[in-house]
């Protein structure tokens, strides 16, 4: 945990120092948002239908009237649901992708090399990495949003009969822009957090082959665990702001 | 097309599990040693997870509740959602991460290292030997984490519910029987099942198939992460959509 801690720490104290490399961090930003953007729509397409069928099962439940579902399902979406699925997708793609990339470097002595030439590897590997993740993360929350409430309420217009007047009407009481604002800081978070854990895992690699694949399974669980502790802390911290 | 032709692999693969489970049964003792690794290996992971879980559930649904002054049904929301959705999903990703992620590289480390040959060599069947346990230890040890999961994010839930909303735990337990039906609970069971199924099959899938080195391992690794995440979102409205209309169909609700 220290050690882990000693690496955020470095890398912040990078970020500001030269040389800037845009051309790297263009090229991960590539790989984060763009190349990720067409699974990310249709993951959270997906999850955005199943939570509006579900949010209108239980309010059958409790209070006898569905007529509140689409506000209720729009809350869920902007505040948890897109960022926290866009997030955990990231993690396998981008997470375990960065550990074993890392990991190789690290047990074929690449970073050892990359010493000797006198590069920080941190500043040469995880700065542009970090940069890239959390405005990847930005971006791809936003874009996951939208799709989420575009699915929702395509799915309420045609399944539970909700025109999409109504869902907007319905989604303009319970949520604000506070929400979404919201809900970029927690990708940003998740941006912040993938990159570190798993370049983590990777400096710190094992021997041999397995050693990598230790590496990325081991990244990709801790970030999948650390993702879901920041969003509670988000969450409650976000909720006692608004109360 | 290439995702095609991998979907038909990937099935085939399945078909033929499915195969050398009915005509040839592995030893028994092989998958109990598996589901005790799978169980062993993640209820840490999915226990916290668990827990964390059913406190956010809480936190998003306590000031909703507010607003309609329905706080009492709480404990039932959050614990029905957690059945019925947000856990098997939760069990699903974490699974993935960890014994997907590992199974994979495993069986790719073998088959890279030609250890796989070695057995076809010695005249045993490699499926019933080394992928069937696996895939059974999986599924049958995902309904254990489920289970446990759910304890956690009850107990989560629970905390948060006296911490944050003011319910005490008598109050959060009293409206779970009236809101979490047994439908509910079929419906989780399923869809915890079928989860992982396709965990199970993808994950010895693609480590089985991995070729080119430690490079195949690793990409056979990423390759299961991504596909069983993708698959398991699909599964999820598949399952969700079926059951609401056989449901509605049966006159439940």
């Amino acid at each position: 945990m220290t050690a882990f801690l000693a690496l955020v720490a470095e890398t912040l104290r990078e970020i500001p120092r030269r040389p800037y490399r845009p051309s790297e961090f263009f090229k991960q930003l590539h790989f984060v948002a763009n190349q990720s953007v067409p699974m990310v729509i249709f993951c959270v397409c997906f999850a955005a239908m199943v939570t509006i069928l579900e949010s209108s099962f239980h309010m059958k439940i409790v209070i006898q009237n569905d007529s509140m579902v689409p506000g209720f399902a729009a809350m869920l979406i902007l505040r948890e649901l897109a960022v926290v699925v866009t997030a955990l997708l990231m993690t396998s793609r981008v997470g375990a992708g960065l550990a074993a990339e890392v990991g190789t470097m690290a047990i074929t002595e690449q970073i050892d090399a990359l010493k000797m030439l006198g590069i920080r590897p941190v500043q040469y590997l995880v700065v542009p990495r970090l940069l890239a993740c959390v405005i990847g993360m930005v971006m791809l929350g936003i874009i996951a949003n939208i799709t989420c409430l575009v699915a929702a309420m395509w799915v309420s217009d045609f399944y539970l009969g909700f025109a999409p007047g109504t869902f907007i009407t319905s989604m303009n009481r319970f949520v604000g822009m506070s929400d979404f604002l919201g809900a970029l800081v927690k990708a940003a978070c998740f941006g912040f957090i993938i990159p570190l854990v798993s370049c983590y895992f990777g400096f710190n690699c094992e021997k041999g082959a397995e050693g990598v694949g230790r590496a990325t399974t081991k990244s990709v669980v801790a970030s999948s665990v650390a993702i879901l502790v920041v969003d509670f802390l988000l969450a409650y911290l976000f909720s006692i702001l608004k109360a | 097309m290439k995702i095609v032709n991998e979907i038909g692999r990937t099935l085939q693969f399945f078909f033929l599990i499915m195969e050398t489970m009915i005509r040839r049964p592995c030893a028994r003792r092989e998958v109990f040693v598996q589901i005790w690794k799978v169980t062993e290996q993640s209820f840490l992971t999915t226990g916290m997870a668990g827990f964390f879980v059913g406190a956010i559930m809480t936190v998003q649904f306590t000031l909703q509740m507010k607003e309609f002054g329905a706080l009492g049904f709480l404990g039932g929301l959050a614990t029905s959602g957690t059945i019925r959705e947000v856990g098997p999903l939760l069990i699903a990703f974490m699974l993935a991460g960890k014994v997907g992620a590992y199974t994979s590289a495993e069986l790719g480390t073998m088959r890279v290292t030609e250890q796989i040959d070695a057995i076809r060599c010695l005249g045993a069947d490699p499926i019933q030997e080394i992928i069937l346990p696996r895939f059974l230890g999986i599924i049958v040890a995902s309904f254990f984490l489920l289970g446990l999961g759910l304890m956690m994010s009850i107990g989560g839930g629970m905390l948060m519910g006296a911490l944050f909303a003011g319910v005490n735990a008598e109050e959060y337990v009293r409206h779970i029987p009236t809101i979490v039906t047994s439908v509910s609970v079929v419906s989780g069971l399923i869809k915890c099942f079928v989860f992982a199924l396709l965990l199970a099959t993808v994950c010895t899938y693609k480590g089985y198939s991995a070729t080119g080195g430690a490079k195949g391992v690793g990409l056979a690794v990423v390759g299961t992460a991504v596909t069983t995440m993708v698959g398991i979102v699909v599964a999820d409205w598949l399952t969700s959509f079926i059951g609401e209309s056989v449901l509605r169909a049966a006159g439940v609700y």
